[in-house]
């Protein structure tokens, strides 16, 4: 009798480890009925054709893996995607000119030029464009410089500096945009808008983008004898002494593009030199004109400005009228 | 001679107040003006000393304040 007992147990045993297994195998083919689907894109992503096979065998092995897991690889497949930097190509490849607006602007246009440019840059670097576009309206200029008060300027304040950089690098390597850097500290920009002679008047063309090697060339022979031509033309250069004034040159149209050239040229050594030097210089200057030319040249304001552009001529080491004549051709 | 002296000294402060390059215009005419004055009442007797050097004073107080105020915007000048 014991031993028809045991045996009953013993098949009892077995019958109930036969259901579990069956429940457990029921569960299993349930959530692989889920799975295939999301596998199925797996397999669209993976562009491996040589490794398709080895892997689709290896799949079925995978497939008792549950499907969270499978959707968790999906993720990291993509995520490293995200942070590649993406490759931008120039839309166009522009000469920056440096120019002011002839007037305030009352009413801001876009031409359609400026419009096509814009409409095909991401979303940030259009917000950029635009909002330096406005600027340079508001400012008459289109160029200045390239710091966190231009950032609070125009209400891109939120950004941390590394974005807004970032985005200005990106507009710049889209071609709608020179950034400059004139030292450590200081860096200016000049942003692209089509040039309309009606509203607009140049100054100069900015320094056209250069790959990173060339900074690094030897001066080139033709700077050499520039360089030589200056020597030789000191005993010139010590005639232009600050202070010197220019006569009967105002009518021609060579002088009056000089007067601009000297105006920009004036300008960017004010951002080289930085504010606090330039003030500096001023203040030589103003002591100097009163100490040479007396104080009534210090008084009357036309004198006085007339005066303190030869001394900055001079000073920044501007080339004079004659020079940049010859430099003209 | 004494209310000569007065104006002098009232260009003085002037020029310590001096914020402006329109201010400095006005004020440095004033002491054109006033050295002309001072240099005219004493074409007789010659400029003593003392008021020679408080002319030169006042010159110098006008041509370190031209040096301190904002530099001189060119802008206008090249156009």
């Amino acid at each position: 009798m014991s031993l028809i007992r045991n045996i009953t147990k013993a098949v009892r045993n077995e019958v109930r480890d036969y259901v579990l297994k069956m429940v457990e195998n029921e569960k299993e083919n349930s959530q692989n009925i889920k799975k295939p689907e999301t596998e199925t894109e797996a397999k669209k992503e993976e562009t491996k054709p040589a490794a398709e096979p080895e892997i689709k065998k290896e799949e079925p092995k995978e497939a008792a893996k549950p499907a969270e897991t499978a959707a968790e690889e999906t993720v990291k497949e993509t995520v490293p995607a995200k942070k590649e930097k993406r490759e931008i190509i120039s839309i166009i490849e522009p000469e920056f000119i440096r120019f002011s607006y002839k007037k305030a602007a009352g009413s801001i246009t876009v031409s359609s030029e400026t419009a096509d440019l814009a409409r095909q840059l991401p979303l940030e670097e259009y917000a950029l464009y635009m909002k330096l576009y406005f600027l340079a309206a508001e400012q008459k200029k289109n160029y200045g410089y390239w710091s966190s008060s231009l950032k609070r300027k125009i209400g891109l304040d939120d950004l941390t500096a590394a974005e807004f950089n970032g985005i200005g690098e990106n507009l710049a390597a889209y071609g709608l945009l020179l950034i400059e850097r004139l030292n450590e500290t200081q860096r200016t920009f000049v942003l692209y808008i089509p040039f309309d002679e009606e509203t607009m008047v140049k100054l100069e063309a900015a320094k056209q983008p250069e790959k990173p090697k060339k900074k690094f060339e030897k001066p080139a022979p033709a700077a050499k004898k520039e360089v030589k031509k200056e020597a030789e033309n000191t005993t010139q250069h010590e005639e232009d002494i600050p202070g010197k004034h220019v006569e009967g040159m105002e009518d021609d149209e060579m002088y009056k593009s000089y007067k601009t050239f000297v105006s920009l040229e004036i300008d960017k050594a004010k951002m080289r030199v930085g504010r606090a030097n330039f003030d500096k210089i001023y203040m030589e200057a103003v002591k100097y004109i009163d100490k040479k030319y007396g104080f009534k040249v210090l008084s009357d304001s036309d004198k006085f400005k007339e005066y303190l552009t030869n001394y900055y001529i001079s000073a920044f080491d501007i080339p004079t009228f004659e020079n940049w004549k010859k430099t003209k051709g | 001679m004494k209310i000569l002296m007065k104006s002098l000294s009232d260009i003085d402060i002037k020029v310590m107040l001096c914020k402006t390059a329109f201010e400095w215009e006005l004020i440095a005419k004033k002491y054109s003006e006033l050295r002309d004055e001072i240099e005219a009442f004493c074409a007789s007797s010659g400029l003593p000393e003392d008021v020679s050097a408080a002319l030169e004073n006042t010159r110098a107080a006008l041509v370190q304040k031209k040096g301190e105020l904002p530099p001189l915007d060119l802008s206008d000048f090249f156009k």
